[in-house]
């Protein structure tokens, strides 16, 4: 029954996919306003079906269906049941389409209110999209086909046929059960599924635009703001995910520059490269076509992540097991990138702009710069993820790139870029000289370097950690200068009172601002990362039960082994008391975790949170006769990195806000020049 | 430039010179090990490095780093040997040279075309006025070239990918990662089942057979160790730890001395400085009785080798006079 209905909403999201690829490009080519609202309700509701149809299945544990009998367990709690829906491949597929299918219905309404022909193509782009993954979904990575021979646990044989005759095995083995393990798993797929997922809209109205051969500043301005709305949620996705990974796997990092990783970061590299570009198009009509290469590949880039983590050419805890999805992955990556930018290239004469920057010591120079800086990261990264790839396949040798590669070159890139943070914003427009500049920056200069000396006179000299303080502040200092002039000048113009005119100030150029918003927390998120990375401590010991030990300031004591047994898991772990000068600050519970029957413990990290950084603790190995094994790390400043991504992120939202009012008119807007 | 300007100027240069000049000072307290420990990819793990990999085997490998470093080996003999021994393991920090320059050189290139972009693009305004300036034929052309060319790269990619689906990392996919002590020896028996043909699972044969060994369970053990020391692929440390170990069952299971002394030989074959051969050869010729004069002299061979653990050679020195006392074996 449930294979039945799960079938049915795949096929009727594929049907009203198609319907709207086709009745979109009727539309785009005819320039009647046909009405584009029934295909698209059929997708978003055939959509729906399915993943309610599977959520049902791991809610009720019904097992009849190849998806719950291989990846659902009778006794996996909440939340991790429904979040199983994606832990595997065809479920996160199930997601994706879903996803797919909620923004398409926000371009439907869209649509409903002021019909256009570039709403039209870019619905029958975003559903030719649809077609491919649904069509993935009923074909090789099919979730519903039921399971007609039954092992003890799983199923061997299944039929996509919802009508076979089913036989349900009595229970599956249940998710991965790294996937089981933080209640993270339950959030931080479906935010980057909206970011990752998301970036199909500008890239679908830049297809549209160039199929219609309409550049110009519409399509910039909703590629644009719908960037924003994706990019915002891959950032939350992104954070979710480093914090999953500390919180989780017990190596006590947030990001290993692990393929799956880097499959995220490459199209939030060039989307926010995007981002920037956009802006000089708008306010000066230039790199129309740039603009258009950035989004076609920050789409594409999805799709190669996608093929990269899903095809299992790549081993992570992202990558499922292999299946005939890569192929198909593939070919719709070649399908993507030749079928842009052919496009592209035939409409080469109409997407160049003319008008050219006067000077590269400019606003428009640090743009530029950005996006130079910003593309060379994200190259970093794809060659360093696909670099090992293409070496086995060609000359069949392995080779590694990992931590110290990517470190090596995306360090100074991003030091580079927080020095171009601070001096673009506060840069003329057109054309500037250095005098000019060096008086808007040099109070924050100074007060930069005043900050760097005295981070490395009390804190620390470590270099990155003193330059990520001294940076980090020279781009907070040249925002809140910005601020300050322009709220002054404001009260000096109108009598108004500093708050009043600060209010008029931030929303009059709510875009601009929420930009800097989100330029704090990139520098936020560096220092954390400089001072978790280069001050943390670690401490591999043995100890005994009752024992204290000192680290870093903290006195551990072993209090006790202890066992927890629930349906799905056994818990085995020691408890350690957490002092610091004598005051009691928590408890700590290091342990493994054993999932149904498996005898293989998955080592669970404990995590005391603190202003002055986190104390971590793993535990190495189960408790013996009175000792324990363990692992503390200390991460300094830790949650500054946290906060960091939730401020980007924020400005990012606020940004979609803001330039959703300029659209609509509501807002005054003033000049962001200085 | 204004006064003001000119003492911010040299305000700014002051504290940056002192700014610098405190970096400099800051000695790095990261310690080798740890550095080497990053660099190292784990066998087992999935992407990890050996430094970051609660596995036990990268805990193995980070305890052989820390012990070498101890005593004074080099980075590059280090990571020579951990890659010689631990197949699988895959240096993470390639070098800029031989397979992997074009890693490093690209990025730069990369950097280099774009700055040289934005130069000729600031250059050279299209005359925007005058529209019809344009040629018609590359305009044309263009299309057609880059569909030409992305066939081209389709044909050369997919070529890769169909060679590359039966790929290696198939099997390994079931591998656990964070697994607490180990991976199951079940999950390694599957991996290795499903990699069987794949020129580097000696490794891990070799990690599993050592496992049912530690533990006494030799019938589990035996045929991984045949298959490694059998393998073309295997290198010689892992074909004479293979064949060590056969010879080692071969005299404890079945009291098989001819046979025990045969893949001794075989081991010694490939490496005669191999202190576990030599010793264990000797060991079975004392304990049969079988040349008690050729066990003393193998016995002698291991303690010539400068680099014997101390332990170790206490041990070697005892049965040594021990077997020249006349007494039995132990």
């Amino acid at each position: 029954m449930i294979g039945f209905l799960g079938s049915a909403g795949m096929a009727l999201a594929l049907l009203g996919a198609g319907l709207l690829t086709i009745r979109g490009i009727q539309t785009a080519r005819s320039g009647e306003r046909r009405n584009l609202e029934g295909a698209g309700r059929l997708f978003v509701v055939g959509s729906i079906v399915a993943m309610a149809a599977l959520q049902l299945a791991l809610l009720t544990d019904n097992f009849s269906i190849v998806y719950t009998a291989n990846h659902h367990a009778a006794a996996t709690p909440f939340p991790f049941d429904v979040a199983t829906a994606w832990a595997a491949l065809e479920g996160s597929i199930v997601l994706w389409g879903l996803v797919l299918a909620v923004f398409a219905w926000f371009m439907v309404v869209r649509y409903r209110k002021s019909p256009d022909e570039l709403g039209a193509a870019a619905l029958a782009v975003i559903g030719a999209v649809g077609v491919f993954f649904f069509g993935l979904m009923v074909t090789v990575a099919n979730p519903f086909e039921v399971c007609v021979q039954a092992a003890e646990v799983g199923c061997v044989e299944s039929s996509p046929w919802p009508f076979s005759s089913v036989v349900a095995p009595a229970d599956g083995p249940g998710p991965n059960p790294l996937l089981q393990n933080h209640f993270m798993m339950a959030i931080h797929p479906p935010m980057l599924y909206l970011g990752y997922v998301g970036l199909t809209v500008p890239f679908a109205y830049a297809i549209g635009a160039l199929a219609l051969g309409v550049p110009g500043p519409e399509w910039l301005r909703r590629s644009h703001r719908s960037t924003l709305i994706a990019w915002s949620f891959l950032t939350v996705g992104i954070l979710l995910g480093g914090w999953w990974a500390y919180e989780v796997l017990s190596w006590g990092g947030y990001w290993a520059w692990d393929p799956v990783e880097n499959a995220s970061l490459m199209p939030w590299l060039v989307a926010t490269a995007f981002l920037h570009s956009a802006i000089i198009q708008q306010r000066r009509g230039m790199l129309q076509a740039w603009n258009f290469i950035l989004v076609i590949s920050t789409f594409a880039l999805t799709i190669l992540g996608t093929f990269l983590t899903r095809s299992g050419t790549i081993n992570s805890v992202h990558s499922f097991t292999q299946s005939s999805i890569g192929p198909a992955l593939l070919g719709f990556l070649v399908l993507v990138v030749v079928g842009s930018f052919t496009l592209f290239s035939f409409r080469a004469d109409i997407v160049s702009t003319s008008p050219r920057v006067d000077s590269m010591l400019s606003r428009e120079g640090a743009f530029l710069i950005n996006n130079l800086l910003l593309s060379v990261f994200a190259f970093v990264v794809l060659i360093g993820t696909t670099y090992p790839l293409l070496v086995e396949a060609f000359t069949g040798t392995q080779v590694g790139v990992g931590e110290p590669f990517f470190n090596r070159l995306a360090v100074p890139l991003s030091f580079l870029l927080l020095l171009v943070m601070g001096f673009g914003p506060v840069t003329p427009w057109r054309s500037a000289t250095w005098a000019q500049i060096l008086e808007r920056t040099r109070v924050p200069i100074v007060v930069a370097l005043a900050a760097g000396l005295i981070t490395a006179l009390v804190v620390t000299r470590n270099g990155w950690v003193v330059l990520s303080i001294t940076l980090g502040v020279f781009v907070l200092g040249s925002i809140s200068g910005l601020a300050s002039h322009q709220i002054q000048r404001r009260t000096a113009k109108t009598g108004e009172s500093y708050f009043a005119a600060a209010r008029r100030v931030f929303s009059g150029d709510g875009g601009f601002w929420a930009g800097q918003l989100s330029h704090s927390g990139i520098v936020l998120i560096a220092i954390g990362i400089a001072f978790a990375a280069n001050l943390g401590a670690h401490l591999e010991t043995t100890i005994e039960q009752g024992e204290t030990i000192e680290f870093e300031g903290f006195e551990i004591t072993y209090e006790s082994p202890f066992f927890r047994a629930t349906d799905s898991k056994r818990t085995q772990g020691v408890r350690l008391s957490i002092h610091e000068d004598g005051q009691f600050l928590g408890t700590l519970e290091p342990a493994a975790n054993f999932f149904g029957d498996s005898d293989t413990g998955i080592s669970t990290p404990d995590v005391l949170h603190g202003l002055r950084g986190d104390l971590y603790a793993t535990m190495l190995g189960l408790p013996s006769e009175g000792s324990t094994n363990l692992n503390f790390d200390t991460s300094p400043l830790i949650w500054v990195l946290w906060l960091g991504g939730l401020t980007s992120a924020t400005g990012g939202f606020l940004a979609y806000r803001a330039r959703h009012r300029e659209r609509t008119g509501r807002s005054d807007r003033q000049t962001a020049d200085v | 430039m204004s006064n003001t300007n000119r003492l911010f100027a040299v305000a700014i240069a002051v504290m940056a010179v002192a700014l610098v000049f405190l970096m400099s000072t800051f000695e790095s307290d990261t310690d080798r090990v740890e550095q080497l420990g990053q660099a190292i990819k784990c066998p087992v793990c999935q992407g990890e490095s050996i430094g970051d990999s609660p596995a036990q085997m990268a805990r193995d490998m980070m305890a052989l780093v820390s012990q070498r470093v101890d005593e004074g080996a080099s980075d590059q003999e280090i990571v020579d040997e951990l890659l010689a021994s631990y197949s699988g393991a895959v240096l993470l920090d390639p070098p800029a040279s031989g397979s992997t320059l074009l890693l490093w050189l690209a990025p730069a290139v990369v950097l280099v075309v774009g700055v040289g972009v934005i130069l000729w693009w600031r250059r050279n305004p299209t005359e925007a006025t005058q529209p019809e300036v344009k040629e018609e034929k590359p305009r044309k052309l263009a299309p057609i070239l880059f569909l030409a060319g992305s066939l081209a790269a389709i044909v050369v990619v997919a070529g890769f990918f169909v060679q590359d689906r039966d790929g290696p990392n198939t099997g390994a996919a079931a591998i656990d990662t964070d697994n607490l002590e180990e991976v199951s020896n079940e999950t390694m028996e599957a991996v290795i089942a499903a990699n069987a043909d794949h020129p580097e699972v000696s490794g891990m044969r070799l990690a599993l057979a050592e496992r049912y060994f530690e533990v006494g369970d030799f019938s589990s053990a035996f045929p991984h160790y045949l298959e490694v020391a059998q393998s073309p692929d295997a290198s010689d440390p892992q074909a004479v730890t293979a064949l060590v170990r056969l010879g080692w069952m071969a005299w404890e299971g079945n009291r098989e001395v001819d046979a025990a002394v045969g893949l001794f030989d075989e081991a010694l074959a490939i490496d005669d400085t191999s202190a576990t051969a030599l010793f264990l050869k000797g060991q079975v010729l004392w304990c049969s009785a079988t040349d008690l004069d050729e066990a003393a002299s193998l016995f002698g061979r291991v303690l010539e080798d400068p680099t014997l653990e101390s332990d170790t050679r206490s041990v070697v020195e005892s049965d040594l006079d021990a077997l020249n006392a006349g007494a039995a074996c132990t």
